[in-house]
């Protein structure tokens, strides 16, 4: 089985680690697979220019050297650790209100999506790059300093079919709604901190290459989930 | 003003023991290596990429590797050792439990090197109390040569490190190799106070007693000694209820008439995301072993902590200038001597970092009185209480122990 993590951040938007540090610590644990996903968030209200302003988000202008810097640590990844790095961003609809807040992961883009398209152009263009798109914490979370993103939960029956898997836990959150459901998941660890490295994980049963990872996730089958603890 | 110089007397004692680890140190690095090695030093010579001498002392070696859980940087500390400069070793990875998360590090290292001779032995063993104790007795009857070394998963070595503490094992009066270490990488405040400490308190201590009082100072985060001289003291099941196995290794070698010698050969222990608490509980357990293990000359600790005695008129006198003078220069002084043992270790820090050394000594100071007031440990996971030379006993199910226990569990819980 793959040991996985496919929503961690980096310095590129509001993770305390650099993305060079940030391969280090999970190839160090004996990771698998990864995905590094930095927040693009809209900038069409003021919670989002306060985040670009701030520098929290991966923008149009810095999106190709995110990218490279991705692929070239993901080649050092692959020859130090044997670890699989997929390039991804976090489209990061924060509002005033919770109901109207979403996150959501596209794994594996290829060209910059911009956070201010509506829902049904983003997941569009996600599936146009062949690329996964997962609902991230998508109910009510325990930690009281994060803000809930429930739009996606709450619009379920109109975008559950673009989305290729929602996460089930997230951190130290597990959301059971996702079970009952019966909707494809996966667990992450949403990594800020070094001490999230010890958070919910999946684990994939495929072979450790993008194409087998996506097509695993988006089956569902051959997917456990584990605490990763130390 | 009595009591002011009362402290003022101690604090200069502090002061000259601060001078003495310098000379300690100083000498443990530039001399002593030189007289057993014949060359120059590892630390002068880590940027060199392959290191053979003809006629170097290299019989084969097993490298036993307890492992439990995931220490910072556990790749390349375990990955260091799959590149030394060394003819014959093999390397044991031992593990209590395949769902171990160190368990899948050790198997891609394995898958790395496939030409390297690495066995992974998961085999759950429950002889004795101390945890790593457990993972070396069946990771001993595993190893294929007479000379063992134990190493901890957090140091990380340099190619040269095997020929050099090989090269001690010459001389048959030589018991027990052990090496200096010095705190790497520290990231967090907990990592950087917890680096600050070994690599003056520690190191300058046990230069110090390896120099001046002659009393065998082990490390176990690398002991080489032969399987023979092992068996002679009982083999790791004599040590298995022991806290300070090392300590107590070291000490039933020197009984047996051989040396116990500390290498200068530096290795770095890696601690990079350590939280405050968990370099406090790690002080504390430490604190506590060398209260049961030293009785009185525990005390010594606290007469050389200078920084924490010169703070000790602002806490308890008026405040006056000669108090807020004599705990400035005092602090100023430390942070002198740990730059210079820095320097000395070849350490790349951050000069800013040392700032924090009058701050850590007031910690350790606060943390000294800890061992006196109670002798239970929690390591990893387990709870004991901790006797005569760190002999381990578990904690009892009744009485006072368990009823304390039992009530900041609760408190804990609560609040969490």
């Amino acid at each position: 089985m793959l040991l996985c993590d496919f929503h961690i951040h980096t310095t590129y938007s509001d993770g305390s680690v650099e993305l060079r540090r940030t391969i280090d610590l999970f190839g160090q644990a004996g990771f698998d697979v990864i995905a590094i996903t930095d927040h693009v968030v809209n900038g069409d209200n003021p919670l989002g220019k306060l985040a670009h302003r701030f520098k929290y988000s991966v923008t149009a202008d810095n999106f190709s050297q995110y990218i490279s810097h991705i692929k070239e640590e993901a080649e050092r990844a692959q020859e130090k650790y044997g670890m699989l790095v997929i390039p991804g961003i976090e489209i990061t609809k924060n509002h005033l209100t919770t109901d109207n807040s979403a996150h959501m992961l596209i794994i594996d883009i290829q060209d910059f999506i911009p956070a201010c398209m509506s829902y049904e152009e983003i997941f569009l263009e996600a599936k146009k790059q062949n690329a996964l798109t997962i609902a991230c914490h998508p109910h009510y979370m325990s930690a009281k300093g994060d803000r809930d993103t429930l739009f996606l939960w709450n619009n379920r029956d109109k975008y559950a079919r673009f989305i290729d898997a929602w996460e089930i836990a997230n951190r130290d959150d597990v959301f059971n709604v996702i079970s009952l459901k019966k909707y494809p998941y996966i667990a992450n660890s949403d990594f800020h901190k070094p001490r999230h490295l010890y958070s919910w994980k999946t684990l994939l049963n495929c072979i450790k290459d993008t194409d087998s990872v996506k097509q695993c996730i988006r089956h569902n089958k051959g997917v456990a989930l584990t605490l990763f603890r130390n | 003003m009595i009591l002011f110089w009362i402290f003022a007397g101690i604090t200069l004692f502090g002061i000259i023991g601060y001078l003495f680890q310098i000379l300690a140190v100083r000498s443990a690095l530039t001399n002593k290596h030189y007289a057993v090695t014949g060359r120059p030093r590892g630390i002068t010579i880590e940027k060199s990429t392959h290191y053979f001498e003809p006629d170097a002392y290299q019989p084969p070696v097993s490298i036993l590797k307890p492992l439990k859980g995931l220490d910072d940087g556990l790749f390349d500390n375990l990955e260091s050792f799959c590149n030394l400069d060394y003819p014959d070793y093999e390397l044991i990875f031992a593990l209590q439990n395949r769902n171990d998360p160190a368990h899948k590090v050790v198997s891609k290292i394995k898958d790395k090197y496939p030409s390297k001779d690495i066995t992974i032995l998961v085999e759950q063993c429950s002889e004795g109390l101390n945890p790593k104790v457990n993972n070396l007795i069946p990771a001993y009857t595993k190893a294929k040569h007479d000379l063992i070394l134990i190493s901890d998963s957090n140091v990380r070595v340099e190619k040269d490190y095997l020929t050099d503490i090989a090269e001690h094992m010459k001389d048959p009066t030589v018991g027990l190799v052990s090496n200096m270490i010095r705190g790497v990488s520290g990231r967090s405040l907990g990592a950087v106070m917890e680096n600050l400490h070994l690599n003056t308190f520690i190191v300058g201590s046990v230069c110090f007693l390896d120099k001046y009082l002659r009393i065998p100072c082990v490390i176990g985060k690398s002991m080489l000694m032969r399987k023979a001289e092992l068996e002679a003291i009982g083999g790791f099941r004599s040590v298995k209820d022991y806290l300070a196995e090392d300590y107590i290794i070291g000490e039933r070698i020197h009984r047996l008439g051989k040396r116990v010698v500390l290498s200068s050969h530096l290795i770095n222990n890696v601690n990079e995301y350590w939280g405050l608490k968990r370099f406090i509980n790690r002080h504390t357990r430490w604190g506590k072993l060398r209260w049961q293990i030293g009785g009185a000359k525990y005390l010594s600790e606290l007469v050389g902590n200078a920084v924490f005695i010169s703070f000790m008129p602002l806490v308890i006198l008026p405040m006056s200038e000669a108090s807020l003078l004599l705990a400035a220069t005092v602090s100023s002084l430390k942070i002198c001597h740990d730059i210079y043992i820095g320097s000395r270790l070849r350490l790349r820090l951050n000069p800013m970092t040392y700032l924090l050394s009058p701050l850590k000594d007031l910690i350790v100071g606060c943390i000294w009185f800890v061992p006196i007031l109670s002798n239970t440990v929690a390591w990893r996971g387990n709870r004991y209480v901790i006797g005569t030379d760190s002999a381990l006993s578990p904690m009892p199910e009744t009485g006072m122990w368990i009823f304390s226990h039992k009530v900041f569990s609760a408190i804990r819980a609560r609040f969490a």
